[in-house]
């Protein structure tokens, strides 16, 4: 799994590629941190490159929407593979996530 | 039906304990993503061939191959993980009893994995709302009921999101309505994440609820294997008796005879 | 006859096959203490802990209840015989002698024989039983690291400490007796006792005593993991267990008080 950083204006935004799995999954997490510490406001992580995410995946990503808005900052996902969100589906997760087709339509009306 | 991914296949499986021949050359394969029932009268080996399939007895000879890896020549190291790629849910659930819910579910992240303890307590409730226990996390496992400790047995069995799951007899010893619940839960499961499934049972309810193909075993041999519908129609008369529960037929569990006469006055 | 012979021989093969088990046992067990850690995660500290908790703190008060009255014991024993040479003052030595190198180390053991023994193969039985042990390994946790390594390292601290306490215990009581009833100066008392107690006396008890430690937790572990046949079958498990530790405790204590005190080492 690989992870890139990008900004936009005051977006920061996320590319991941790659399986987020019980071994990849602390890197990703480790990355949120980072922005959680520094209260970045905007997040947008971008799962165009993602086919698989398992539950410890899912519990990172809990976990950084989580800590997000504990300092009332917003966290957004886009792009999400059918399989991806027939998970987020399952585990009841869509209702949590702000999710959105695209990075841009993410992107708008922050 | 023969180019999907076989998932476990098993050649010439046999095993035998204190002489007595349990298995007899059993052979069988587990395609992806399907719910194989194996299913048979008490005795009849079904319990050893699962027993033999997670790895916890070996067979006398034959092989055994999950995800083409043959676990029966391999080392506990090179089997531990095989073992992370599959759950088991045992008959009577088996929890750990100085454990709480959410620890039984746990041990297995604590141990394989680097993840946080905050992560690991997030996947614990995700996967108490699968099976929906949620906010039973502090219960011990003798404060719950035997479908509650069934339903942690199989949460506990997903903990590290496996593609492959066992069950021992999992509807044995619950009331009809707990029992459909966890026909439902074993059906949802496999269909919505994919799970392959392998059930041992003799519960035919259950069978007809659950199964994608049967595998009937009888005295140590496989007698029958297909598709649900194929089984249904079946007209092998030891397979209809195992289906109307019939006493009587080809298959004999009472001694009868002039023996009986014969030892009374020996 | 030839069936009797057949039944004996069917008792040694069980036997030995038991005491192959037992080594074979040892050895995982000293894997996953010395060399496991460095593979795998450590056995987690809690574990130990609890198991600290449970087979020593809570054996305090029998250990010292035990070895207590042992020394009172002694101490009025002795003194009847002493007493005819006129002698009775060496109570105090041979009250902390016996103490030291014997009582203490074998009574504490015995007692935590009874008392944890039985309790690990009772647990571990059950959990046998109830396929428990079947699901660590299907999660890929070894049972030996898991439930052994723990209460293995936990005895091998706690019955050592038991000991100390259980031969303080006796040197106590032997010291009221001999003071306030057989009328023995307590100066002189407290004076012979360290006098004739030597530094070889209190470390061979303690190796006596770890030793039984592992005695106790390899045999109480082994009998439980290969419990068979329901609640019956743990509670044969158990009896045997219990039994099995007190012969062999006596048995090595046979064989180590040989080797320290009447070999030329």
């Amino acid at each position: 799994m690989k992870i890139a950083q990008k900004q936009n204006n005051d977006i920061t935004i996320f590319d991941i590629n790659g399986d987020i799995d019980i071994n990849s999954s602390p890197d990703m997490r480790e990355v949120f941190e980072n922005i959680a510490n520094a209260k970045t406001m905007k997040v947008v992580v971008n799962l165009s490159g993602v086919s698989y995410v398992d539950s410890s995946g899912l519990a990172t990503l809990v976990e950084m929407l989580k800590k997000t808005r504990s300092y009332g900052g917003k966290l957004r996902l886009a792009n999400l593979a059918p399989k991806v969100k027939s998970l987020f589906e399952i585990t009841k997760l869509e209702k949590l996530f702000d999710i959105f087709d695209t990075e841009e339509e993410a992107g708008a009306n922050f | 039906m023969e180019n999907r991914e076989v998932v476990i296949e098993v050649k010439d499986l046999v095993k035998s304990f204190n002489g007595r021949v349990i298995l007899n050359g059993i052979n069988l394969k587990v395609y992806k993503g399907e719910t194989l029932v194996i299913m048979g009268g008490s005795g009849c080996g079904k319990s050893t061939l699962l027993r033999n399939m997670i790895g916890t007895h070996r067979p006398d000879s034959g092989s055994i191959f999950i995800k083409g890896n043959d676990i029966t020549k391999l080392n506990e190291s090179e089997f531990d993980k095989i073992r992370k790629i599959y759950g088991m849910v045992f008959q009577d659930a088996a929890l750990y009893d100085s454990m709480n819910v959410e620890e039984n579910i746990s041990l297995v992240l604590c141990e394989h994995t680097k993840l946080d303890p905050d992560i690991i307590s997030i996947m614990v409730k995700m996967k108490l709302e699968l099976v929906g226990l949620r906010g039973f996390e502090k219960f011990m496992p003798s404060q719950l009921s035997g479908g509650m400790r069934r339903r942690v047995g199989i949460a506990r069995a997903l903990a590290m999101d496996p593609e492959l799951v066992f069950y021992d007899e999992p509807t044995a010893g619950l009331d009809p309505i707990i029992a459909g619940v966890i026909d439902k839960l074993i059906l949802d499961l496999s269909k919505k994440l994919q799970i392959t499934s392998v059930v041992v049972t003799h519960d035919m309810k259950s069978v007809f609820a659950i199964a994608d193909r049967v595998v009937m075993l009888y005295d140590g041999k496989i007698i029958a294997e297909g598709e649900m519908s194929e089984i249904k129609n079946s007209e092998d008369p030891r397979i209809k008796q195992f289906i109307t529960g019939s006493p009587e037929g080809p298959i004999q569990f009472l001694q009868s005879g002039d023996g009986y006469l014969d030892e009374l006055t020996k | 006859m030839l069936n009797f012979i057949a039944a004996i021989g069917k008792r040694v093969l069980s036997t030995l096959s038991q005491i192959g088990g037992i080594f074979i046992l040892l050895k995982a067990t000293l894997f996953w203490v010395f060399i496991g850690p460095f593979i795998k995660k450590p056995i987690s500290y809690r574990n130990i802990f609890q198991q600290m908790v449970f087979e020593g703190v809570n054996s305090l008060l029998i250990v010292f209840f035990v070895t207590f009255f042992t020394g009172i014991v002694l101490a009025m024993q002795s003194a009847y015989q002493l007493a005819q040479l006129g002698a009775e003052m060496y109570v105090a030595s041979l009250v902390a002698v016996a103490m030291a190198r014997e009582m203490g180390p074998v009574l504490a053991a015995l007692v935590v024989a009874g008392r944890v023994g039985a309790a690990i193969t009772a647990e571990l039985g059950s959990m046998q039983v109830t396929e428990q042990v079947e699901a660590l390994q299907t999660q890929a946790l070894n049972p030996v690291r898991f439930l052994v390594v723990p209460r293995f390292i936990a005895l091998m601290v706690m019955l050592p400490c038991l000991t100390i306490l259980g031969v303080f215990a006796g040197m106590v009581g032997g010291y009221l007796m001999g003071v306030f009833s057989i009328g023995i100066n307590s100066g002189v008392y407290i004076d012979i006792t360290f006098k004739f107690l030597a530094l070889k006396d209190i470390y061979t008890g303690l190796i006596k005593s770890v030793s039984f430690a592992m005695i106790i937790a390899l045999i109480g572990c082994y009998m439980g993991l290969n419990a068979k046949g329901g609640a019956e079958g743990v509670g044969r498990a158990t009896t045997v267990s219990v039994v099995t530790s007190f012969i062999m405790i006596i048995l090595a204590d046979c064989v180590l008080t040989g080797i320290f005190f009447f070999s030329q080492m």
